[in-house]
């Protein structure tokens, strides 16, 4: 009893690994964005290479930058929404993704860097 | 038998550094608190190019440009590395390398201004951080010089440290360089780096060559002008080729005898660490404002012509005087020389380049023309020959030797 306790342990185990490794994020610079395809391609380096990435949005992804608090007495930042024609070329961004089949496929998008 | 016994020591001596050396090689990578899994601090030595960035000592205090730092940062680090400098700032935290929490003072205090400058400058573009998927971004487009400094002063705040962020203050900034000292220069140049180790005495007894005194300003071997300290590529050059020398041990991969052996097999990393140590030793390299090196122009072509000049050179410039007429090191005020430390010193014998110990190359040649060798009889020309001028002497001198001719020729 105690093995197929462990054994069930073990597999719980590594599919939670599995399914947290396929959900990493990916952080690099945009290269393209497919407003119609809905897709954003970054250029991302990790490992040591250097890869171009397509990345897929979801229908309802969140593309977001960080801005300053405006409302007076608060400090920090804020969530501000931008549409995906907002992103430009060369904006460094993070997208939170996972796998579904040979595809990268976000629901966040956040704004690293405007440059 | 005195030239056997001198052999014998020396040879062992750097048998024994050698061996000290491979046994335990000193680790770069050094990461006791697990920061580089947490954030993106490597624990290595800033490249070369970047090794003389030190932030002049009162501006790490300095209220007002702390609090232009303060502006930079929060205009453009804070979103990711947090309003507190913790690493956790919302576009940090969506990265896949976490920036590093800037308020561990034990990890901040092992980090060299040369480092942070470097790091500010060249972002996530540049190894080792390029391949652990560092986004951050390089600001040497975006920001002066100053303002770089200005936010590496504010960050520096973090860790809690109130005074300069310096080798004297944290004495971790060096650890790698020391143990690296203390197995392969101690001997020489002595615990403090004054050039009075225990063998230092017996390599050239009571007269020079004697070991550098690294807590001094007086260095041979520079590109810098007469009077100023060496550059760290200076420092780089010395400890790599090492310095010749008519006797010495010789040295595997490079012709000649040394009398300082070369560290060539020593890994670059290593040896930048080792030059930092070497500076830490001399606060004069954080109080410097300025760095200006002479320049060594393209060499012309060598020409019978050029040859004459120079030669009519060596005769104003009163070279005979200790090198001799055909430069072999016998001139008549060669027997009266003396160093800064009263010691006696020999006029160079100019018809064997291979004993130079500052090189043979020709432009080896001309950059100790044009600065000088400080604490020795041989002054800077650099005020007294035009560029042009100069090549004509180094190809004149280089022609005394019998394979000068093709040595000058040689690019």
């Amino acid at each position: 009893m105690k093995g197929v306790r462990a054994s069930i342990l073990g597999v719980v185990l590594v599919s939670l690994t599995a399914a947290i490794a396929d959900e990493a994020p990916i952080a690099g610079t945009v290269k393209a964005i497919d407003a119609a395809a809905r897709t954003v391609t970054l250029e991302s380096t990790a490992k040591g290479k250097t890869r171009q990435v397509v990345v897929h949005l979801e229908p309802g992804a969140r593309i977001v930058k960080f801005v300053r608090a405006a409302e007076p007495g608060k400090t920090g930042f804020v969530e501000q929404p931008l549409a995906l024609t907002d992103l430009e070329p060369g904006w460094v961004v993070s997208v939170e993704a996972k796998h579904e089949g040979d595809k990268e496929v976000a629901d966040t998008v956040k704004v690293v860097l405007e440059r | 038998m005195r030239r056997t016994t001198w052999w014998l020591l020396a040879t062992s001596l750097g048998l024994a550094a050698l061996l000290a050396w491979t046994a335990r090689p000193p680790a770069t990578l050094a990461d006791p608190n697990g920061d580089e899994e947490e954030g993106e601090h490597a624990h290595v030595p800033a490249p070369l190019e970047y090794a003389d960035a030190h932030m002049p000592l009162g501006v790490w205090t300095d209220q007002a440009f702390i609090a232009r730092g303060r502006e930079i940062y929060t205009a453009k680090c804070a979103v990711c590395h947090g309003d507190d400098g913790d690493g956790r700032g919302p576009a940090g935290a969506a990265l896949p390398l976490k920036p590093p929490d800037l308020r561990k003072a034990g990890s901040i205090a092992e980090m060299r201004d040369n480092y942070w400058f470097w790091r500010v400058s060249e972002g996530g573009l540049v190894e080792p951080f390029k391949g652990r998927g560092s986004a951050m971004p390089a600001w040497k487009g975006e920001l002066s010089v100053e303002d770089r400094w200005a936010v590496i002063a504010y960050q520096h705040t973090f860790s809690g440290h109130q005074g300069p962020h310096v080798p004297w203050e944290h004495p971790e900034l060096t650890l790698v360089g020391r143990d690296i000292y203390v197995m392969a220069c101690v001997m020489c140049h002595g615990r403090d780096g004054k050039g009075d180790g225990s063998v230092a005495g017996t390599l050239a007894p009571r007269r020079a060559p004697q070991p550098r005194d690294f807590t001094q300003t007086e260095f041979k071997f520079r590109s810098t002008p007469s009077g100023q300290l060496p550059t760290s590529a200076d420092l780089f050059r010395t400890i790599t080729e090492g310095v010749r020398a008519s006797g010495g041990p010789l040295t595997f991969g490079l012709r000649g005898h040394r009398i300082m052996p070369a560290f060539n097999q020593m890994p670059v990393e290593q040896r930048l660490e080792l030059i930092e140590y070497v500076k830490s030793l001399n606060r004069a390299y954080w109080e410097r404002r300025e760095i200006t090196t002479v320049a060594v122009p393209p060499p012309p072509p060598v020409t019978p012509e050029r040859v004459a000049r120079g030669k009519r050179l060596y005769a104003d410039a009163e070279c005979l005087a200790c090198h001799g007429e055909r430069g072999r090191g016998d001139g008549p005020s060669a027997p009266t020389l003396k160093d800064n430390r009263n010691l006696p010193i020999a006029a160079t014998d100019l018809t064997k380049p291979a004993r130079f110990k500052n090189g043979s190359r020709p432009e080896d040649v001309y950059r100790t023309l044009v600065t000088g060798l400080a604490g020795t009889p041989m002054p800077s020309y650099g005020d007294s020959l035009e560029p042009d001028q100069a090549w004509d002497l180094v190809y004149y001198v280089l022609s005394l030797s019998k394979g000068g001719e093709r040595a000058a020729g040689a690019r």
